[in-house]
């Protein structure tokens, strides 16, 4: 087969586009196989089939493929690849545009990214982004090729450190499954007695306020507290409404790279192997995503830094503070877990992103097998205690008088512009700057930034002397990600 | 009642006409249902039988009559007793109907039935289209039934019914019905050019203000119709009525549309704009393919199946309904049987829009059927599933789907009899039992079969102070860019309706942002929606209610 790739699409209408590449409808894994020479200019060299690892994967077949992952996530794609989407924008729903890009490249609406490392390198691969990395997040549907940081084109978010990730998904699929058997409980009770019951909607201690379920089947979600109607826990993004890893990984490589994911932009739905019309079929198949989904989700917990002995003692003192200001209350210094073992799919990711027996591609990452896992402690029940410094619940971040951190126009997949996902600060000690925009320099202005469910710790924290707000910052920038030293 | 759907979406023209669409070459390229008849094991053993009469008919109602919200069956019989089947399905399992013994419902001669709340009381009531008077059953709850002719003041006639439709004019608490009379074998020279009037029944208050339908108004010239549908086919607000009529036995009939308002409804006519179409009419479906607010029609007939569009400058700007045949251009004429050797024409009956397969692409269901021994037609006439194309194509699946039966369809629903999201189906066979196909899943481009397709939704629409199940509603429901609509309906088919949740496919959306514009031409606010949820909208709500269906654990 002969291809001519034209440099550059982006003057060029997709007619023309048309007329002069050929492709042919085989898949851009057998393509790259046969063009794997190490001067060729693919970044990915080898594309991973469906079925290459299923299963419960053992220890070398999982860091096979973690490693397979860690080239995908540090690869920079290129044209060869299928970098660029002439004809679609960003939208996580396939979406076409009316005419392609004037530049294909721009850090606003993206292309803003050549890898995924680009953005998550702090302090090392997989890590947080700096404010120069800033997303510009929009729907992708309407204005979709704003080139404005205005922010009522977008929301400008910082770039989240993904250590621990795995954890934290696992945590969400706990939840959601707690949330799941309330919701059945309650309808199960309903149904029965034929009357009306209402149950606590709590899993992990953290509370999501309450359910009531009637005779009929009907259940009212009016008191549904920092989660959706769904009763799903999206733990992922600033603004916790991604499900998984899985999901993230392809919404991000069409975003940030242009390069779309089979599962969702292939033929399946879209009628077409090429939907963003660059010239390349098939761009990531399921098993490169499973690949990029193994990396992250097995990115070591971040740790506790090793301290001299008055960073110790302040840290010990600041740790107090930190319950008595209540700043645990959403900052839960650790949830239980009950398994480590990480399926990919998933169990609650909708269609568009792959999903279990869809492939034959699922595949179990037994986390205990990988070395970190033994910094975990475990509870008396045996569950694994995850130190993650979160709740994996959406609060109201912001109030009429402490608003800083209420400074987005635009609402997210259903979520207020003033709601926003606990963040975890395990790692915080190694990914400033601080608040979803990434522009507080440090743990004191954020702190200070915290309204709406906050302001109460927030203003018992304004009201501590410099010795103490010393001391929380000195329990805080205990919490690193271990690479960074 | 039925639900039409559309959609719209954002599509350059420069992709149609010009890019390489490399998985449409090869075929269709999205899912395929996988369908698994088990009409038997489920408990339906049932078959629609009959002399010449009962060539016609054969018609099922699918609607819910216990307050479960799983819909149960009516099957008509001919010749056989009609026969209701209570749905005792489990959730996303397989399917389990047993038969109600009832007098009520056990009646012979009965060629269809719609369900339709008449009195806007908590249970849906059934209109039973008979060979001879038509009934009104009353609904009781639990699935009882009281005949309520009397009652209700409605005379059923002596004729040979075979098209149903109801809506609501105006301000009216109560529907409007509307028969649809086949040939009058009483007639002289019968069946030729013998074709009886069509009737229509306007609500009407008694001196007690009880509800009273005896003002019959007859709508001639009757063409032999075999399907009728109230229909606002000019986006007016106002319904008109489309009828379509077998030349089989008319003579100098054609296809048919009357305008509703005022005293007499009037044939809209060539000074109207309204041209000429003779078919074998069977039956109609309504979809808005392109959510612009105009629907389109798929009329069934023998040979081909018309897709017709119509002409939208001369609707808005001139009230005149000239309609262009997109069926060809569609791919949508299946015109003959997909499979096997027969080359001969096809013979259409039952045709109803769905999204069989969640991809947000309205398919295509057609019921096909010998009438009894015509050789010049098709005897080996398979049923039609078009599926939807990302293009606005139909590409027939039905082979592959596994509901090629060598069986004789008329009537027919698609409909979710276990409430799992997925559109099983059900057809009336004439002389052979009743077919049901659950939906199995889904056969994926890869060649696996999964479970899960694409995302769905499905709405529960509910107002208070009449026309409870807010028929004339149009549901807008927006994906990113695509919007589908859905009109809540009673009527056309083959002799068939049904009432239930009205069912969205969202491909890859998990969610979606759905407006409801109620009867009365109200728009609601802009409900957010879960995907892969039975959604409850009542007028006047903030929020969206959710249902649950049974399940091991609830």
């Amino acid at each position: 087969m002969i291809r001519f790739i034209i440099p550059s699409a982006v003057a060029l209408s997709c007619c023309v586009v048309a007329l002069i590449t050929m492709v042919t409808n085989e898949s851009a894994a057998n393509e790259s196989a046969a063009m794997a020479n190490a001067w060729d200019d693919a970044a990915v060299k080898h594309h991973l089939e469906a079925a290459e690892y299923t299963g419960v994967l053992k220890h070398d077949r999982l860091h096979d493929l973690i490693s397979q992952g860690k080239h995908l996530f540090s690869a920079r794609f290129t044209l060869v690849d299928g970098v660029g989407r002439p004809m679609a924008t960003q939208a996580i729903i396939p979406t076409k545009r009316k005419r392609p890009p004037r530049s294909e490249f721009a850090r606003t609406a993206g292309l803003d990214a050549n890898a995924c490392v680009s953005c998550h390198n702090q302090p090392v691969a997989g890590g947080a982004g700096d404010f120069s990395v800033n997303v510009f997040v929009s729907e992708g549907f309407q204005l979709s090729d704003f080139d404005s940081t205005d922010p009522q084109f977008s929301n400008e978010r910082n770039t989240n450190h993904l250590f621990g990730a795995g954890l934290v998904e696992l945590l969400a699929r706990e939840m959601t499954s707690d949330l799941h058997k309330i919701r059945s409980s309650a309808l199960r009770t309903a149904r029965q007695k034929l009357q009306e019951v209402k149950l606590p909607l709590t899993t992990k201690g953290i509370s999501f306020g309450s359910i009531t379920a009637f005779a009929d089947g009907r259940i009212d979600t009016t008191d549904f507290e920092g989660v959706d109607d769904d009763l799903i826990i999206k733990p992922f993004s600033q603004k916790g409404v991604m499900t998984s890893l899985r999901q993230f990984t392809v919404n991000a490589l069409n975003h940030h790279h242009g390069m779309q994911a089979v599962e969702r932009f292939g033929a399946r739905w879209t009628g077409t192997d090429d939907f963003d019309e660059d010239g390349i079929n098939n761009e990531m198949t399921a098993g490169d995503v499973s690949a990029l989904v193994a990396y992250q989700a097995t990115l070591a917990v971040p740790t506790v830094k090793q301290v001299p002995e008055d960073w110790l003692r302040a840290a010990d003192r600041g740790s107090v503070l930190f319950d008595e200001l209540g700043c645990q209350q959403c900052h839960v210094r650790a949830l239980p877990l009950n398994s480590l073992e990480f399926n990919d799919p998933g169990p609650f990711d909708a269609a568009g992103t792959l999903r279990s027996g869809e492939a034959g591609t699922d595949a179990t990452y037994d986390l205990s097998l990988l070395n970190w896992s033994a910094t975990l402690e475990q509870n008396e029940s045996g569950q694994w205690m995850v130190p993650l410094f979160g709740d994996l619940k959406r609060h109201v971040i912001a109030d009429n008088q402490v608003s800083r951190l209420g400074n987005e126009l635009l609402s997210q997949r259903f979520v207020e512009r003033n709601e926003f996902m606990t963040a975890e600060l395990w790692g915080i000690g190694s990914t400033d700057p601080y608040g979803h925009r990434g522009d507080i320099t440090t743990l004191s202005e954020v702190i200070e930034a915290h309204g709406g469910e906050a302001r109460s710790a927030r203003d018992k924290y304004v009201k501590l002397n410099e010795n103490a707000r010393s001391d929380i910052n000195a329990f805080l920038k205990r919490m690193i990600i271990e690479s960074a030293d | 009642m039925r639900y039409l759907d559309g959609v719209s979406r954002v599509v350059p023209g420069c992709l149609v006409a010009c890019c390489v669409n490399t998985a449409a070459a090869n075929g269709f390229s999205g899912d395929v249902p996988a369908y698994i008849e088990e009409a038997i094991p489920a408990g339906i053993n049932h078959t629609y039988d009959g002399p010449w009469e009962n060539f016609v008919g054969g018609g099922v109602a699918t609607f819910d009559c216990n307050g479960d919200r799983f819909p149960e069956v009516f099957i008509a019989g001919g010749v056989n007793e009609s026969a209701l089947y209570i749905n005792n399905s489990k959730t996303g399992g397989e399917l389990r109907f047993s038969r109600d013994d009832s007098p009520v419902t056990r009646i012979k001669q009965v060629t269809g039935a719609y369900p339709v709340n008449i009195d806007n009381d908590q249970w849906m009531d059934l209109i039973v289209l008979r060979l001879g008077e038509n009934r009104i059953l009353k609904g009781q709850g639990d699935c009882k039934f009281s005949n309520a002719n009397a009652g209700f003041g409605f005379d059923g006639g002596a004729e040979w019914s075979t098209g149903f439709t109801a809506s609501f004019f105006g301000d009216d608490v109560y529907p409007t019905l509307a028969v649809g009379n086949y040939v009058d074998r009483s007639a002289p020279g019968s069946p030729w050019g013998t074709c009886s009037d069509n009737m229509l029944y306007r609500p009407q208050l008694s001196d007690s203000d009880q509800l009273t339908y005896s003002d019959a108004l007859p709508l001639s010239p009757g063409h032999c119709a075999l399907s009728i549908l109230f229909t606002d086919w000019n986006r007016s607000g106002e319904d008109s009525l489309r009828v379509t009529n077998d030349r089989q036995y008319h003579r100098g009939g054609e296809e048919q549309l009357w305008k509703i308002d005022g005293r007499y409804p009037r044939l809209y006519s060539r000074a109207d704009g309204w041209q000429s179409l003779v078919i074998w009419g069977m039956g109609i479906a309504e979809a808005d393919l392109n959510a612009d607010g105009f629907p389109e029609y798929a009329l069934t007939s023998m040979g081909d199946t018309k897709l017709q569009s119509v002409d939208v400058q001369q609707a808005v700007e001139e009230n005149r309904p000239i309609y262009e045949d997109i069926g060809f251009a569609r791919g949508a004429t299946a015109h003959r049987p997909y499979t096997g050797n027969d080359l001969k024409p096809s013979t259409g009956w039952h045709a109803q829009f769905s999204d069989v397969n969640n991809d947000t692409f309205l398919d295509l269901f057609i019921a096909k059927g010998n009438v009894e021994r015509m050789t010049d037609f098709a005897a080996y006439d398979p049923d039609n599933l078009l599926l939807g194309t990302s293009d606005g194509l139909f590409v027939e699946q039905g082979d592959k789907a596994g509901i090629a039966l060598d069986r004789r369809g008329r009537g027919a629903a698609v409909e979710d009899f276990n409430a799992d999201g997925l559109q099983d189906l059900l057809v009336v066979n004439r002389s052979a039992p009743v077919s049901l196909f659950r939906h199995g899943g889904f056969k994926t481009p890869g060649g696996l079969l999964s479970a899960v397709g694409g995302n769905w939704l499905a709405i529960e629409l509910n107002q208070k102070n009449g026309n409870r199940h807010a028929v004339g509603a149009r549901l807008s429901v927006k994906t990113g860019n695509v919007v589908q609509t859905r009109k809540v309906q009673i009527g056309g088919g083959h002799v068939s309706g049904q009432s239930g949740f009205i069912h969205v496919g969202l491909g890859v959306a998990e969610r979606a942002t759905v407006r409801v514009q109620w009867p009365d031409g109200e728009w609601s606010a802009a409900f957010r929606v879960f995907a892969n949820q039975f959604a409850l909208i009542t007028r006047g709500d903030e929020k969206v209610g959710y249902w649950y269906p049974p399940d091991d654990s609830n």
